[in-house]
């Protein structure tokens, strides 16, 4: 597998394209965008096989035209470039009732570079039909772990992204894919309905096929354990968070407020805290496509800029955040490779790629021992950011009651955090030397804008309300 | 090109079935920055998905792929190829396709009267409109106007298609006191434009907004019935609703079933949801469903009581039920509760969440509360800074649903419900 021949086939009509729309436009790009996903999937009586959500295939514009930003979205950019521009300038004509309140900003850079992306792919190793029996059997392994697992549902996921884009000094492609297998149980004993669930996920399908069967015994388990799990009695706690839920705080609590259009707007009190102690001094985290490898690492992002490693707060201090084209340029900033796109039918934003907090020098299990009355928390469930007022709400699978300094067998579910954001960051008091990067997350911006990210980091130890 | 394609189909004797879903969809987009106009977006583009379906026996398998506008006949064709394959692979239990019916639907809107770009500068006039606060503004703005054009065409002799006109506004209201500012975040759909509606939509937010900045951290804690809004109530009884959806009993992720008690020890009004395909002035009102088949309204809960399943044709035929297709809409029957009564005694009224969380399986209400307004009997407070959490049956059981009325994007039913034994942390 290999990059995208259809945009291939389009590199002249997007140069000829910008060539046109450089002689109205003070900018003009054009990002191409072949994404192709699939969707392999079983349950206990269904098979699946058919195309997965991610797929899309088409270009955006975008231009600045010495005052404001202009993007137009369409299908294909072949034939006669004239009378494309002239389709484009007259679709995005503004009504004269707003016409006087565009913006003015300074045209953006456009340094010159040329280069191609390719990261390797072993998805053409795998059949359809391979995959297909191997969802079966994992959904048979599943059924099979007990008798109250009434069904099972396992989903492989894998897609290859194809990017080409071009501006006047600009010319830039890249290649690469990403997996996940996400299993699912549906456990019923007879009172309670749960339904846990398991993935594994890499850049190549090997690999997380070969992870897959470790992943089987402890969905069984997890189900067992949640069936007879409690609602937990509200109140503030010494926490333990898992890799996921470390993500999830870095993610949620704190990585929306540094994204950079945010500052634009006034919409992030971040913005006031660069330079300043935002969280305990043991704590670092960094954001970034080129920080790890994971499922949004990828080499440039959707305005032509390359993929960075960024590091957001660095010994409890806020450094930097996260930008787009749009926002670095009307902040005098460097964009930071932030700018990310749910589909070239979409805008971009300052989006996270991959987020997470590095490790410490903490054991995990001298953490735990460090409690006497806790939780340890375990998964993702959802969370919703609120860069302006540092609140959080960050929900977890299931947590673990942790007593004497020992984790019991005392489960409970959902767990939902919430707080101040300061107040959780500067609670840490212990973070684990360990580290893990879960790459099978999505996030929204409010409550639109998809976009594939993940998060993570080491355990965590801090102080917070629980309910 | 949706011709070429069913050519190809027709020629290929090895397709048994096939199904053609386009979107052409047309949209002009508005970015602002506090007032100024940072970016304006336009799309026209197509998804063309065609689905093939295959018989292997007595089983029936189906694939799908996106044809793009670049495809030549001989692209196609090897799609077909590559589909037939997969779904003889993936073949399950047939089912009967949707057959027999066309037409052509116009959702009623008033956005035709307009260019879109008239529209959306009307709309960002609107929002602005209630920008007339001295400490309060609007610091970011988005405007989506959508002209959605839906077609579904299969082998069975279904040809349908719906014109669609929606809108959407992203406001971001603000105030900003000596040392703080606060926001909240306001979302609203709609396919008929009213000017006074948008400007007291938002206003109604920017007077929240400045609560924000007056609500404290309540010092004692609060024991008192809670109120949920509309916005909050779409995500309870849509939660709920999902456990009578076909797919989800047949793959038996369903919490409950029909005859189940939704609200057992009923204390509160019990609770009638409706899911609906069309409803006035709704973005998710659809005259037909992705295969195809025509919307029927299904009432999923009754006095309390789950009541009809809904769902594709697909999965109501696996179960033996009556299709009603895939439903978007949800219409609750509104209660006893009246705005008198309710201020007759100590509430706590949730006016901006993070977002409601249910957990139907755990038995779990709660979340995170951005701006509630307490009365203690006496006067209304603002107050931030605190969670809901609760049992979600006891929470059902003592609903009550209000006697007053709204809509709020796919919802339509009581404008509140006030619930019981959730904790206030």
């Amino acid at each position: 597998m290999a990059f995208s021949a259809f945009l291939n086939s389009r590199r002249e009509d997007c140069k000829a394209l910008v060539e046109e729309l450089s002689k109205t436009y003070a900018y003009a790009a054009v990002l191409g965008a072949d994404v192709r996903s699939s969707l392999i999937g079983a349950d206990r009586t269904m098979s699946d096989i058919g195309e997965g959500s991610l797929s899309e295939c088409g270009f955006v514009v975008k231009l600045h035209n010495g005052r404001s930003f202009f993007e137009y979205s369409l299908d294909d950019i072949s034939g006669d470039k004239q009378a494309l521009a002239q389709k484009i300038t007259q679709a995005l004509s503004v009504s004269a009732a707003v016409s006087e309140s565009c913006i003015s900003v300074p045209v953006p850079s456009d340094e010159p570079l040329v280069q191609s992306f390719e990261r390797p792919c072993d998805f053409e190793n795998y059949t359809d039909e391979y995959l297909l029996d191997l969802a079966k059997s994992t959904v048979s392994s599943i059924l099979d772990s007990s008798e109250c697992m009434v069904n099972a549902i396992v989903r492989i996921l894998p897609f290859t992204v194809s990017k080409l884009f071009v501006s006047k000094n600009r010319m830039l492609d890249q290649f690469y894919s990403w997996a996940n297998i996400i299993c699912m149980g549906v456990y019923h004993n007879g009172e309670k309905t749960v339904m846990p669930r398991e993935g594994t996920y890499s850049n190549l399908m090997s690999e997380a096929i070969a992870a897959l069967p470790a992943r089987i015994p402890v969905l069984a388990e997890k189900a067992k354990k949640l069936a007879s799990a409690k609602p937990i009695v509200p109140g503030v706690y010494d926490v333990i968070t898992d890799p996921s839920i470390s993500g999830l705080i870095a993610h949620e609590a704190f990585g929306h407020g540094v994204e950079m259009d945010q500052f634009v707007k006034d919409r992030a009190l971040a913005k006031e805290y660069v330079g300043k102690y935002v969280a305990s001094p043991i704590c670092n985290m960094h954001d970034g496509a080129a920080a790890a490898l994971s499922t949004a690492s990828y080499f440039f992002d959707d305005d032509g800029v390359l993929a960075q490693d960024t590091q957001i707060i660095r010994d409890g201090i806020l450094v930097s955040g996260i930008s787009d084209l749009v926002s670095a340029t009307e902040l005098g900033t460097a964009p930071t490779g932030n700018g990310r796109r749910q589909s070239y039918k979409r805008k971009a934003y300052s989006r996270m790629t991959n987020t997470f907090f590095s490790p410490g020098k903490d054991k995990l299990e001298d953490m735990i021992k460090s409690i006497d009355h806790g939780y340890m928390l375990f998964e993702t469930n959802n969370g919703m950011e609120d860069p302006k007022n540092w609140q959080i709400q960050c929900t977890a699978e299931y947590g673990i009651e942790i007593v004497n300094g020992q984790l019991t067998d005392n489960y409970v579910s959902p767990v939902v955090m919430s707080g101040s954001v300061p107040d959780l960051l500067k609670s840490i008091s212990m973070i684990s030397d360990d580290f893990k990067v879960i790459g099978s997350g999505s996030c929204g911006k409010g409550y639109k804008e998809w976009v594939r990210v993940s998060d993570g980091g080491p355990a965590l130890k801090v102080r917070v309300k629980l309910a | 090109m949706t011709k070429r394609i069913i050519s190809l189909l027709k020629a290929d004797a090895g397709v048994s079935d096939y199904r053609i879903n386009i979107l052409k969809r047309e949209s002009y987009e508005l970015f602002f920055v506090h007032r100024d106009l940072e970016t304006v977006r336009a799309t026209d583009t197509t998804d063309i998905k065609v689905t093939v379906f295959v018989t292997v026996g007595d089983k029936l398998g189906d694939a799908t792929f996106s044809v793009y506008s670049s495809y030549t006949d001989g692209d196609i064709s090897a799609e077909i190829e590559k589909a037939k394959a997969k779904a003889a692979l993936a073949a399950n239990l047939a089912y009967p396709l949707p057959a027999n019916e066309e037409g052509l639907w116009h959702s009623p809107s008033n956005f035709t009267d307009h260019t879109p770009q008239d529209l959306a500068a009307m709309i960002s006039k609107a929002v602005f409109s209630a920008d007339s606060y001295e400490n309060g503004s609007i610091n970011a703005l988005e405007i989506f106007v959508y002209t959605d054009r839906v077609t579904v065409i299969n082998s069975r002799g279904i040809n349908k298609t719906e014109l669609r006109h929606s809108a959407m506004v992203e406001a971001i209201p603000t105030w900003n006191g000596e040392n703080e500012s606060v926001e909240l975040y306001e979302c609203s759909d709609f396919t008929e434009f009213s000017a006074e509606k948008v400007s007291a939509n938002i206003d109604a937010k920017m007077q929240q907004v400045r609560d924000r900045l007056l609500a404290k951290k309540p010092e004692a804690p609060i024991s008192c019935p809670v109120v949920l809004p509309a916005q909050e109530l779409s995500g309870l009884f849509s939660d709920l609703a999902y456990n009578m959806n076909y797919a989800a009993i047949y793959k038996h992720t369903n919490a409950f079933k029909s005859g189940d008690s939704v609200q057992k020890d009923l204390t509160g009004d019990p609770l009638t949801l409706t899911m609906k395909g069309q409803m006035a002035q709704s973005t998710g009102s659809a005259a037909f469903d992705g295969e195809g088949f025509t919307t029927r309204d299904a009432v999923v809960i009754e006095k309390g009581v789950a009541a009809n399943g809904f769902g594709s044709v697909r999965y109501a035929h696996y179960l033996g039920k009556e299709p009603t297709g895939n439903l978007a809409c949800l219409r609750a029957e509104c209660g006893t509760l009246s705005d008198e009564e309710l201020k007759s005694a100590p509430y706590f009224r949730c006016a901006s969440m993070s977002g409601i969380q249910v957990d139907v399986y755990n038995d779990y209400i709660g979340g995170e509360v951005r701006l509630a307004y307490y009365f203690d009997g006496e006067k209304e407070i603002p107050v931030t800074g605190i969670s809901i959490s609760g049992k979600l049956s006891a929470a059902l059981s003592s609903m009550r649903l209000s006697s007053s009325e709204t809509t709020h994007g796919r919802y339509s039913g009581p404008a509140y419900a006030s619930f019981e034994g959730i904790e206030i942390v």
